[in-house]
């Protein structure tokens, strides 16, 4: 009876187990998924924007007043593992019609593996937009566009206005001004530079705010593509040493610090300038939506190649069509909205970014003096729109240099040559 | 025959007839042939291709697991993460389990509160090891973490390091925590053991003279090479496979200066952070390689310490 009745419990516990084992998992956000006759179209929108998901909802509610019959589901994913998520997805049958995709060289497996639909002709306003933005949504291998640029991200140094005031400082103009403005800072008892070296990532964006007038920006582009220099040049090695320089006006043990860490720093006012991307805007204003916050190009230091002061930028984010969408003439759709200057000014105003179609105004102080900044005199974010089209990336590389360097552990020569080497892994220049 | 009916009538339970037995262990086997044999031959396959994204390309045999040790960056992170590795399993050898037992022995001796230290000493690997590093990571942050201000606050403040900025002390940070988390691990099966060795034994010994530590040293810890067996070999395949708390602490790239990293990181990072072409068949040759090692060195273990039991008896 005993044997009968453990027999009858085995059973039962084991099918059990098989059966919640297999049991499909509800798919996320169902609901219909465009299968309704002729009019009635359902879009999916794929994303990393997590922090936007309810003002990407409310941009697609303008979308769909103004086309009856579409509804845009837009879902948003975990940023770290995005690119695998959407690799996945796009060869699936459950995925997007419109995945956010990523800029520059994020971009090709995807193109490469004919996952996008090439829209060249079929948006209009794509000629609109600045070359170097749309440098982003292109295969390398074919040139074809692929894809319609959603922003563009500036990199400056934010500074705290009032701590400026208190300290009776100016926007500094020239680098010993530049110069005085830290020691000043550092001597009263405010960290003159909020930075977080122990997410590595940021740590190019640093190198290129300091030190992109010192090794020249776009000519130094050109220079290095074409292959007349490379990173071991005088010029670049010297604009690593002025991280390095920077270095005291940090927080002591900097490499300590991780990016969340800095930010507080920066909105807590224990910290009076952060060098950072204009992604940073939207989140300064909801973490200290009273501080009154600047910004500024770094000044030209001595022996710099470039003749002003320069904003680096990169393309980000561009919104593409699956090629195996039920529903492209509704995505071609959407997409061409996505270049006109109404869904431009959209995403100035709700997402607080800079958008890649032209003749937007930016209402906010912080964004326009950033923007303006930035259409004085340009550069490219050199590392991160160039050199991530292998392994490994060369903003990777950098980083952990930098971060070696910060350590004392790595000197800026060094650190140009393993970028160098690193790079040279998969890069050859295009003569 | 005899070997095993003399197994049994030592331990006191329900004997099961074969029919039933076998139902048992067949879901248990369907469930691991599907969820864990599976994807491993299948990862084991991938390796050997070259992948373009999630599309497979040509049959490339063995350039996958040459890549990771000619080419940078993998040629400089592999055996850097696995050296890693090593001092994770040597740290939680020396710090964790020593401890373990230590306390295990003490508990043991304890006639009150014995279920209340128990309870504690296994409190902490009950919490997620995310959950674990992260709480840590903000403790120790330099600049809002409660550890560095009470040291300062002592005068200690030569301490008061940035210990997860510094090379030197990241990778004992982690180890740290991760002994920390789980030492109740070797407590539960070092106190289970301990309760398994006749008392008539130690009496005899402690009747014979033997001191305390004499006692500990030639009878119990003998004793326990079964148990210190299996939780070696538990703790090195652990320390091998360590991702939550390396990345709670370094995150996901082993910051800094890849002081934090470790295989299962590189395998993540690789696998889905790299946005590199091949992400797949080098991410599959790194988890490859990372199981035969840990399978073959568990297996020699495992036979070792049989070795060393069979002299007992």
């Amino acid at each position: 009876m005993r044997r009968k009745l453990l027999t009858l419990a085995a059973f039962a516990a084991g099918s059990a187990m098989l059966l919640s084992g297999c049991a499909p998992s509800a798919p996320a956000g169902s609901g219909g998924d465009g299968s309704g006759s002729g009019d009635d179209v359902t879009l999916k929108v794929w994303s990393w924007r997590t922090e936007d998901i309810e003002k990407y909802n409310s941009i697609f509610d303008v979308y769909e007043k103004e086309n009856p019959g579409v509804t845009v589901e837009f879902e948003a994913f975990q940023n770290t593992e995005y690119n695998q998520i959407l690799t996945t997805g796009l060869a699936g049958s459950d995925g997007p019609d419109i995945p956010m995709v990523r800029a520059y060289g994020q971009l090709q497996p995807n193109i490469v593996a004919g996952q996008l639909e090439p829209i060249d002709g079929k948006v209009d306003g794509l000629d609109e937009i600045a070359p170097s933005v749309l440098a982003g949504a292109v295969g390398k291998e074919d040139g074809k566009t692929y894809a319609v640029p959603l922003a563009t991200q500036t990199l400056q140094m934010f500074y705290n206005k009032d701590i400026f005031e208190q300290n009776d400082l100016e926007v500094p103009t020239t680098w010993k001004e530049f110069i005085k403005v830290n020691e000043t800072l550092l001597a009263s008892d405010v960290t003159p530079i909020a930075l977080g070296a122990k997410d590595d990532w940021i740590l190019p964006i640093f190198a290129d705010i300091i030190g992109s007038g010192r090794y020249g920006g776009t000519e130094f582009e050109k220079k290095v593509l074409d292959g007349s220099t490379t990173f071991e040049d005088p010029d670049y090695v010297a604009s690593l040493q002025l991280v390095d320089d920077m270095k005291k006006y940090m927080t002591p043990d900097v490499v300590g610090v991780s990016y969340t860490d800095s930010q507080i720093q920066f909105t807590s006012g224990q910290a009076a300038q952060f060098p950072g991307g204009s992604f940073e805007i939207a989140t300064f204003s909801t973490q200290a939506p009273d501080m009154n916050i600047g910004s500024y190009q770094v000044p030209l230091p001595p022996q710099a190649v470039a003749e002003a002061p320069v904003t680096p930028a990169y393309a980000d984010g561009n919104f593409a069509i699956n090629s195996k969408s039920p529903n492209k003439e509704a995505a071609l759709k959407l997409l061409n909205w996505f270049a006109t200057p109404e869904f431009g000014q959209l995403v100035a105003d709700e997402l607080n970014q800079f958008s890649a179609v032209p003749g937007v105004e930016y209402s906010d102080e912080v964004m326009s003096e950033a923007w303006d900044n930035y259409e004085k005199n340009k550069a490219p974010y050199l590392l991160l729109v160039d050199f991530r089209y292998g392994e490994p990336l060369g903003t990777a590389v950098l980083g952990q240099q930098v971060q070696k360097m910060l350590l004392g552990e790595q000197d800026a020569a060094g650190a140009a040559s393993t970028l160098q080497t690193g790079i040279s892994q998969w890069f050859t220049p295009t003569k | 025959m005899s070997a095993t009916n003399t197994r049994r009538s030592r331990h006191i339970g329900i004997t099961l007839s074969k029919r039933t037995g076998l139902v048992f262990i067949l879901t248990a086997l369907i469930l691991f042939t599907i969820f864990v044999l599976y994807p491993l031959l299948t990862a084991l396959s991938y390796s050997f291709f070259n992948w373009t994204g999630i599309v497979r390309g040509d049959f490339s045999v063995l350039d996958n697991y040459v890549t990771l040790f000619t080419k940078l960056p993998y040629s400089e992170q592999v055996p850097n993460a696995f050296f890693n590795n090593v001092l994770l399993f040597v740290g939680a050898m020396v710090f964790q389990n020593t401890v373990g037992l230590g306390l295990a022995v003490l508990l043991h001796r304890l006639k009150r509160f014995k279920r209340f230290f128990q309870t504690i000493f296994t409190l902490p690997y009950l919490v997620s090891p995310l959950v674990v590093g992260y709480l840590w990571s903000l403790m120790l942050s330099p600049l809002f973490g409660p550890v560095n201000f009470i040291l300062k606050a002592v005068g200690l403040e030569e301490l008061a390091q940035p210990w997860l900025g510094n090379p030197a002390t990241a990778i004992w940070v982690v180890v740290f925590v991760t002994a920390w988390q789980w030492v109740g691990f070797p407590v539960l099966l070092y106190g289970a053991a301990l309760g398994g060795i006749p008392q008539e034994i130690e009496e005899a010994a402690s009747l014979d003279g033997a001191t305390s530590w004499q006692r500990f040293r030639e009878v119990t810890f003998p004793l326990l090479t079964p148990a210190i067996g299996t939780v070696s070999v538990l703790t090195f395949i652990g320390a091998m496979e360590a991702f939550a708390i390396p990345y709670a602490l370094g995150g996901s790239q082993g910051s800094p200066a890849g002081a934090t990293d470790v295989l299962s990181l590189l395998f993540y990072r690789t696998a889905f952070e790299s946005g590199a072409s091949n992400a797949f068949g080098t991410s599959s040759a790194i988890a490859t390689l990372l199981f035969i090692f840990i399978f073959g060195v568990a297996v020699f273990i495992t036979w070792f310490m049989r070795k060393a039991e069979r002299k007992l008896y």
